[in-house]
């Protein structure tokens, strides 16, 4: 049973060339990168959908401002309008005058104060200025004249600009003196009379508002916490804003250079100019704004609501950390979920994997790791399970087949040993014929062979050899060389001539020859006494006779065919006469078609060439050097047929000289 | 024990002699009490007062000053004659007009050397030289300073229709008239800072057309410059302290103007007042007038009544000289 095993160990412990590894890296890198893309779309998505709403808003919050401002003072503009009539005739007295200013201040809560102000000489020819003036002073409405030489009307702003623009005109705010500090503005209009047909200037008609409504309807807009609705008059001056240092001691204009915006200036021009647009800035005590204005129709002053950024976007904000927390929580589980599912789906292969080692090391009773119900894993099961039998099988058969071999080889070593002992191998064989020196040499390809030589004496005087080669090779070769050398040694007790021996073994071997076997068979019987040589080639390879003022020379070729195929066959005898220290070299095809790696023979020029460098060396002497080039010719490549090299030296009736 | 009882009589004896020759010398010497108005509503163009009083720089020259401030209806000219004020700031050329007619003013210090006056038009009215000023309406204070832009006028052949106006630049902020009469560390700056960029203007200063006739100076009655001399002098010479500690300090100056502005409630901001305080400071300046600052330039004196005559003409009035207008105070 497994105990718990940490995440991290998992992670730590994962090496990076891991499938698992590659595999949740990949995974959490495709999340990542998809997650963040999403993220990304829905946040610009986001911001583009608050700054729309936002910029909606901030329209819909000034324009509603403005709409409940004009409802307040456009009635203003009215009184003015509807006066200019009645001024345009001298009808009222002076005493009326004020009781109607004073009538038209209680009628109008809006209205703080009227006057009517006449240009000189124009209310009486001998009044030189009149300005009648009714004003709310507590409860009670009082009225007196304006005029004083210390207070010249026609030089104020409020009677010379619509005076000389003959249009009415909203003052600047201002704070009334008289009225308590409160911050005023004045609308002013002319009003005309006919004077001698014609339309000239009678004075102005004035109507002062309290602007403390406005205040409150302006500070009434509220922009999330720190965002505000501010107003300005047509020069600029701040009539409402938070900061109540800034009314009526700045304009925006020097709150621009005070906080050394240009762009709060530039916004500023497009206030008083009457445009309703929407714009970004910079302001100390908020950061980045936007700052929507709107122009008031009547007064021609500016409302400007202010989007602090920093606010707008707060929502967003808040919901960008949740989002990013929920984000790290999302991704630690699914980092978690991952390794353990790649754990547990691809974990087995690491099992099967020690599982191949195991069954490697010849344990092939491994227990297979369990797999749970992945499709992949149970083939993956099978194969092992299957691979497991075949893998037993295989090596209990390779077992018994091991031993078979190992049996036959045994037995084969054995024959190996009968197949030698049945050659003579004591060399020199002869030490009291001292007229012939010979030495042989027997290399089978295989652990047994079918090349054969003997050679043994014949009375006292004669001495029969025989080389052959038996068709085919190993075990049958072996046994039909063991009784062609059995047959030569029987017939040659019998028999005087090399051919009759050739015979008598043919017929013997012919008969029940099943197999289809044969042997090639040189045998020959050399009188010791005069050196003639009396030989049967029994289709075997001409041995090389050589002599040592002569070039090498083989004999001919035999027309007789190799023993055992034809039981009537006529062999016949030639005869040779050697002289002393001729030699004779016998060999079987194992020596002219041995092979290098390239199947280049060596071949009989080289045999020849061979022998010719190394005539007279002794015979065993020649056969080693022989043997050694046709070693050096193959250099290494695997020996197909067996090599019999049998070499005689003829040292004549007197005997030699020959060592060894 | 007896040599520190003698210390102690010594040191008492000691004191009581420095209160003979100090304390008693300053008990009996009362600070001389002055009157001073300048000629207009709180703002940087007095800021040297107000920092040579806060700096007791007065107290210094044994003045107990009583700053008591003009308005757009009483000019410190009359508060002057009517012994209401024992010093008064004003302008150069209304104290000449003031003289001639009979005042027996002078002046005690120049501080003011060049002119600040100007008239300012707007560019879109394609209003660019003198020669296009003429019929058009300018805008001129009701208080006065228009013998420059007379003498303007009349040197260079054109006239212009006078529209007197209180104090504001709305008149000329909406059009009513084509040119204004202004200065240039004050209502100028007053146009920019309702939303007139600089290069919307075009300007006419007088000091470029040979009228760069000195402005605020120190004015008080002859016979008070006899009898307070010393007086005067010690006004001066802290007045001029006081300015040049406002030009080494203008931050705290303009501390003390807008806190002389918020007591008389006027509405006031920091851009504007820096704005003045430094024009004026720039006036006050000689450079390249062969003048000390706070002095009279004999020149400028005759240019300024050459400009005066230019003006008003020279029909009831009285005449006088330089050294009878300008008179340094003497202290002892």
């Amino acid at each position: 049973m497994h105990g718990y095993i940490p995440l991290s160990y998992h992670i730590i412990n994962m090496n990076r060339n891991r499938l698992s590894f590659k595999i949740i890296v990949r995974v959490l890198l495709f999340c990542f990168i998809l997650g963040g893309s999403v993220f990304t779309i829905y946040y610009l998505f986001a911001r583009e959908t608050i700054e729309r709403e936002s910029r909606e808003n901030a329209i819909h919050l000034a324009e509603s401002a403005v709409y409940k401002i004009e409802e307040i003072i456009s009635p203003a503009e009215m009184i003015p309008d509807n006066l200019a009539w009645i001024m345009e005739t001298n009808a009222l007295s002076q005493d009326s005058i004020y009781a109607f200013l004073e009538q038209l201040v209680r009628n109008n809560d809006a209205v703080f104060a009227s006057a009517i102000a006449f240009e000189p000489h124009m209310f009486s020819k001998e009044q030189y200025a009149f300005a009648p003036y009714a004003y709310r002073s507590g409860e009670e409405i009082r009225s007196h004249d304006l005029w004083s030489p210390a207070y010249n009307y026609f030089i104020m702003d409020w009677y010379q600009i619509p005076a000389l623009l003959k249009k009415p005109y909203w003052s600047e705010p201002y704070y009334d003196e008289g009225g308590g500090g409160v911050l005023m503005t004045t609308y002013s209009a002319p009003f005309y009379r006919n004077i001698n047909n014609s339309r000239v200037l009678g004075g102005i008609i004035t109507i002062d508002i309290s602007l403390e409504f406005l205040t409150e309807i302006v500070n009434s807009v509220k922009i999330f916490d720190t965002g505000y609705a501010f107003l300005i008059s047509g020069n600029g001056v701040y009539v409402t804003h938070p900061d109540a240092s800034r009314i009526m001691n700045q304009t925006i204009f020097t709150y621009a250079k005070e906080i050394d915006e240009p762009r709060l200036r530039e916004i500023g021009r497009d206030m008083i100019s009457g445009k309703s647009k929407l714009s970004k800035v910079t302001l100390k005590e908020l950061g980045d704004v936007w700052i929507y204005h709107t122009e008031i129709p009547s007064s021609k002053w500016s409302l400007g609501v202010v989007y602090p950024h920093r606010e707008m976007y707060a929502g967003l904000r808040n919901l960008n950390i949740m989002i990013f927390l929920l984000s790290i929580v999302a991704l630690t589980v699914l980092i978690i979920a991952t390794v353990r599912i790649i754990n547990k789906q691809i974990g087995p292969l690491t099992k099967f994997a020690h599982t191949a080692r195991n069954i490697a090391g010849g344990n092939f009773d491994t227990e297979l790791p369990a797999v749970g119900d992945n499709y992949e894993m149970m083939e993956l099961h099978d194969s092992f399970r299957f691979m497991q039998e075949e893998l037993s099988k295989y090596i209990a058969d390779l077992k018994e087949t091991t031993s078979a071999k190992e049996k036959i080889e045994s037995e084969l070593r054995i024959a190996r040993g009968i197949q030698t002992d049945m050659i003579p191998h004591i060399f020199p064989p002869f030490p009291n014929l001292p007229e012939i020196g010979l030495y042989a040499s027997l290399e089978s390809a295989m652990e047994v062979g079918g090349d054969l030589y003997d050679f043994f004496p014949i009375g006292d005087d004669h001495l029969c050899f025989a080389i052959g080669d038996v068709s085919g090779k190993g075990v049958p070769a072996s046994l039909f060389m063991a009784v062609t050398i059995t047959l030569i040694r029987s017939m040659s007790e019998k028999n005087r001539s090399a051919a009759q021996i050739v015979q008598s073994v043919n017929k013997t071997l012919t008969i029940n020859n099943e197999s289809n076997m044969f042997v090639t068979l040189f045998v020959g019987i050399l009188n010791l006494r005069t050196g003639e040589l009396q030989y049967c080639n029994a289709g075997h390879n001409p041995p090389v006779w050589l002599n040592k003022d002569k070039e090498p020379q083989m004999f001919g070729n035999t027309k007789a065919i190799p023993v055992g195929i034809f039981e009537v066959f006529d062999y016949r005898d030639e005869t040779v006469r050697l002289d002393p220290s001729d030699q004779i070299f016998l060999y079987t095809d194992g020596v002219t078609e041995a092979e290098d790696v390239n199947k280049n023979l060596f071949g009989e020029d080289a045999l020849i060439h061979a022998l010719a460098e190394n005539r007279e060396k002794s015979s065993k002497e020649l056969t080693d050097r022989v043997k050694q080039s046709v070693k050096d010719f193959v250099n290494g490549h695997m020996q197909s047929d067996d090599i019999t090299m049998m070499c005689i030296t003829y040292w004549g009736e007197n005997g030699n000289n020959e060592k060894k | 024990m007896k040599r520190f009882t003698y210390s102690y009589r010594c040191i008492a004896l000691l004191m009581g002699l420095a209160f003979l020759l100090f304390g008693w010398n300053n008990c009996l010497a009362q600070n001389e009490r002055l009157v001073f108005t300048p000629h207009w509503i709180p703002q940087a163009q007095f800021a040297g007062y107000y920092v040579a009083q806060d700096q007791g720089f007065y107290q210094e020259e044994g003045l107990d000053v009583d700053i008591q401030h003009s308005t757009a209806n009483i000019a410190s000219l009359d508060l002057l004659k009517q012994g209401k004020a024992d010093v008064v700031s004003t302008f150069m050329l209304d104290a000449i007009g003031q003289r001639a007619s009979g005042v027996p003013l002078v002046n005690i210090g120049q501080l003011s050397q060049h002119s600040a006056l100007l008239m300012v038009t707007k560019k879109k009215s394609g209003i660019d030289s003198p020669q296009k000023l003429h019929n058009k309406k300018l805008g001129i204070w009701s208080s006065g300073f228009e013998d420059v832009p007379l003498a303007f006028m009349q040197e260079h052949g054109i006239r212009m229709d006078l529209v007197r106006i209180l104090q504001t630049v709305n008149l000329f902020l909406v059009d009513g008239v084509d040119a204004l009469l202004v200065m240039y560390y004050n209502e100028y700056d007053q146009i920019n800072n309702c939303g007139i960029d600089e290069n919307e203007l075009n300007t006419f200063f007088f000091s470029d057309y040979n009228l760069d006739i000195p402005e605020d100076g120190l004015y008080c009655l002859e016979d008070s410059l006899n009898s307070k001399g010393d007086a005067y002098a010690g006004f001066l010479k802290a007045t001029l302290k006081g300015w040049e500690y406002a030009n080494q300090h203008r931050e705290y100056a303009i501390d003390l103007v807008i806190g002389e502005m918020n007591k008389a409630h006027l509405p006031n901001n920091r851009v504007h007042q820096r704005w003045m305080l430094e024009k004026v400071l720039e006036m006050m300046n000689p450079g390249e007038k062969k003048v000390k600052k706070g002095e009279l330039l004999k020149t400028d004196f005759v240019r300024a009544m050459e400009v005066f005559e230019m003006a008003k003409g020279t029909q009831g009035h009285q005449t006088f000289e330089f050294e009878q207008f300008y008179k340094s105070p003497k202290g002892k």
